[in-house]
């Protein structure tokens, strides 16, 4: 229980601390400088997981895949808090309707919001998995509406609303894996470790039809195509800093329940049925958020469709079960996605607007931001030589191997469409004719956050070699420490 | 005529379901909302007695004073405060909605088997669940305002609660109490965004929301 506890600490200080309306003043540096604590302890205290090789078999436990994921979002919920302790308190004074209370309770809700997060990872039992995905949710609804205009209010409707019904589906999907279980003796269970020996015994009409309600629901949860209808409108009219949690960070958590199901798929015997389902539904996630790409008027929203297409790729490497790399994407998504949000953040402050039609020379205005963006959407886009590129090619070669031509081929044209819709947009930004007047001097200091990302995904690109993927493939099949 | 308890109060909370499809007053609605889950509740306790586990009795009292009091109470006083007494439905006029509810009810009824667990014996209440699950979102597709879509999502988890219960040995509790908090303050939340909404936009009909369309 101790590892559980020693990881919540920190976010739960920042909860408590964020109830009082007094500290407002300092509570974002301190926020941010508790953060970077957190990452290092949260790496210490997942690191025993590769000496191990025993089962999870309780309620909440960390395995592989939870480690990984586990890191992945305290470096992106470090990231956000980081870049929050300047951008926040600088919006301030524009932004009447947040008051210090208002204020501060942002600070609770993000708090509880890592916590939520940090249970999808670390619950190994499916009933608590739906617990804390669903807790996700309504914290993050919230935080969506943290600049109480309408759209952000609108947003937040649609957000709750569609993903909650989704997520309901996913919980009669778990009752149903559990209604499943009819055919053994004894009650049925919810512990993954006992449901994958149970698999192959199982009921398989009712697995399989749980299993496709879960998909249903996470992935709404996910932005799988034509379920993400909610995702562009929730992760561009939020603040920067939670729109980079919700892309970073929460998409992941999406995404791990799929794979945990997946593997339970696997363990049924029923491979089969989870490529049918995973591959396609990737490929033309992958296309259609790269057709959706083409037109677009705002920035954050087209980094929102960005990361739909993400999570199409990702989707595939769960598909054909590639799961080091399904890790790997994840991070290298994260890292840039999470950059690009932030410096969007920070442009929108300097400008006023996030309309692609009135942001232009940035590179006259701020030349670092500038570069760093046009950076950042070229590792977006998966160019080398950074992370995501690598990661990109690597999960093209087993789509092939595995014998999956046409969702290949998709996913390259898909991959094409992107590549020159983003740069094509992001290069009207950086370029074109500067402003006459901006809101304020840029500050030197907000390009530190992405920076530092940004020369993450670069080592994570030249750092891939086979030591480094068999670490990964490591990762994915360890069951971890029980707790 | 052998049904059990169990089997009509599955029924009838189905019937409720359709019934509602067609009700215009909020607070018709509510109650009927507070009705169905009140049939929830019966259906537990009724399994708590047949088979001697303290657990379902427990679930039943929790059910009945979170989902069929509290919950149906705060909308109401959320509907009153916000002037909300009637909903007439986007298109499709109530009264077609209800038979569009009557047919998926049929439909569920044959297609039962399809989903249920034969060895537990409950195979009608499996179809009443996903009868349940249905109606409520012909209730959330067929309503404007964002509270009846509130009360459509509840259908929903109505319906997914009775197949738990009749479709399972009995799901384990702290789940199932996570299940109810996680519903409370799902409600709760999406009650402080209706009174957002109505205090921007002046009204709280979500087919008038327009903003984000492209």
């Amino acid at each position: 229980m101790n590892t559980l506890l020693l990881l919540v600490i920190i976010p739960l200080l920042i909860a408590l601390t964020g109830l009082f309306s007094r500290a407002a003043r300092w509570l974002p540096r301190v926020a941010a400088g508790l953060m970077l604590v957190q990452l290092p302890v949260v790496i210490w205290l997942v690191l025993p997981v590769l000496s191990q090789s025993g089962s999870v078999a309780t309620n909440l436990g960390i395995d592989g895949i939870g480690a990984a994921f586990l890191v992945i979002t305290t470096l992106v919920a470090t990231a956000a808090f980081c870049q929050a302790a300047w951008l926040l308190p600088a919006e301030r004074p524009d932004e009447p309707l947040i008051t210090d209370k208002r204020f501060t309770m942002f600070y609770t809700l993000t708090g509880l919001f890592i916590i939520a997060m940090y249970g999808v990872l670390l619950a190994q039992n499916l009933g608590y998995m739906w617990i804390a995905m669903e807790a996700t949710t309504l914290i993050s609804a919230t935080l969506i509406h943290y600049h109480r205009t309408r759209k952000a209010l609108e947003a937040t409707w649609k957000y709750l609303l569609l993903c909650s019904v989704g997520i309901a589906f996913a919980l009669l999907g778990t009752i149903m894996i559990v209604a499943a279980q009819h055919t053994i003796p004894g009650e049925g269970t919810m512990h993954l470790d006992t449901l994958m020996q149970r698999a192959a015994q199982c009921d398989p009409r009712l697995l399989r039809l749980g299993f496709i309600l879960c998909l249903l629901g996470y992935g709404t949860k996910a932005g799988i195509f034509p379920l993400h209808n909610w995702l562009p409108d929730a992760h561009s009219e939020a603040p920067a800093p939670v729109s980079a949690m919700l892309s970073g960070a929460l998409l992941n958590c999406a995404l791990v329940a799929i794979w945990r199901l997946s593997q339970l798929m696997h363990a049924a015997g029923q491979d089969h049925l989870v490529s049918q389902l995973l591959v396609p539904a990737g490929a033309i996630t992958v296309i259609a958020a790269a057709l959706m790409l083409i037109r677009q008027h705002d920035l954050k929203r087209m980094w929102a469709y960005s990361s739909v297409e993400h999570v199409g790729i990702l989707l595939l490497a769960i598909g054909i079960r590639a799961g080091p790399l399904f890790i790997l994407h994840a991070l290298n998504h994260s890292l840039v996605k999470v950059a690009l949000f932030l410096l969007a953040g920070s442009i929108l402050h300097l400008y006023g607007s996030k309309s692609l039609r009135k942001l232009k020379g940035l590179v006259v205005v701020a030349p670092v931001w500038g570069g760093l963006l046009l950076a950042g959407s070229f590792a977006i886009a998966g160019s080398p030589p950074f992370g995501t590129f690598i990661s990109e090619w690597l999960i093209l070669r087993d789509t092939i191997t595995a014998h999956e031509y046409l969702a290949a081929g998709v996913v390259v044209t898909g991959l094409a469409i992107t590549t020159i819709a983003v740069i094509n947009h992001v290069a009207r930004v950086v370029f074109g004719k500067a402003p006459t007047r901006v809101l304020e001097r840029p500050h030197k200091s907000w390009a530190l956050v992405p920076a530092v990302l940004l020369l993450f995904s670069l080592v994570a690109g030249l750092a891939v070699t086979p030591p480094v993927i068999s670490l990964l493939t490591k990762l994915a099949q360890v069951g971890g420490i029980a707790q | 005529m052998d049904y059990s308890w169990l089997d009509i109060l599955a029924a009838s909370a189905a019937l409720l379901g359709v019934w509602m499809c067609g009700v215009i007053r909020i607070r018709t609605l509510l109650a009927g909302l507070a009705l169905q889950v009140a049939a929830m509740a019966g259906i537990t306790l009724y399994i708590g007695l047949v088979t001697h586990v303290t657990h379902f009795l427990i679930l039943a009292v929790v059910v009945l004073l979170v989902k069929a009091i509290a919950i149906p109470w705060y909308l109401a006083w959320a509907a009153k405060q916000l002037e909300t007494r009637e909903d007439r439905g986007v298109t499709v006029a109530p009264t077609l909605t209800m038979i569009i509810g009557l047919a998926i009810l049929a439909t569920c009824y044959f297609g039962a088997s399809f989903i249920a667990v034969p060895s537990l014996g409950n195979v009608g209440a499996a179809g009443m669940a996903a009868a349940l699950v249905l109606l409520g979102m012909l209730l959330m597709i067929g309503r404007r305002l964002a509270i009846s879509q509130v009360i459509g999502f509840l259908m929903m988890e109505n319906g997914i609660f009775l197949y738990g219960l009749t479709q399972t040995p009995g799901m384990p509790m702290l789940v199932e109490m996570g299940v109810i908090f996680d519903v409370l303050v799902g409600v709760l939340v999406s009650g402080l965004v209706i009174f957002r909404l109505n205090r921007s936009f002046e009204h709280i009909d979500v087919t008038q929301f327009r903003g984000l369309r492209h």
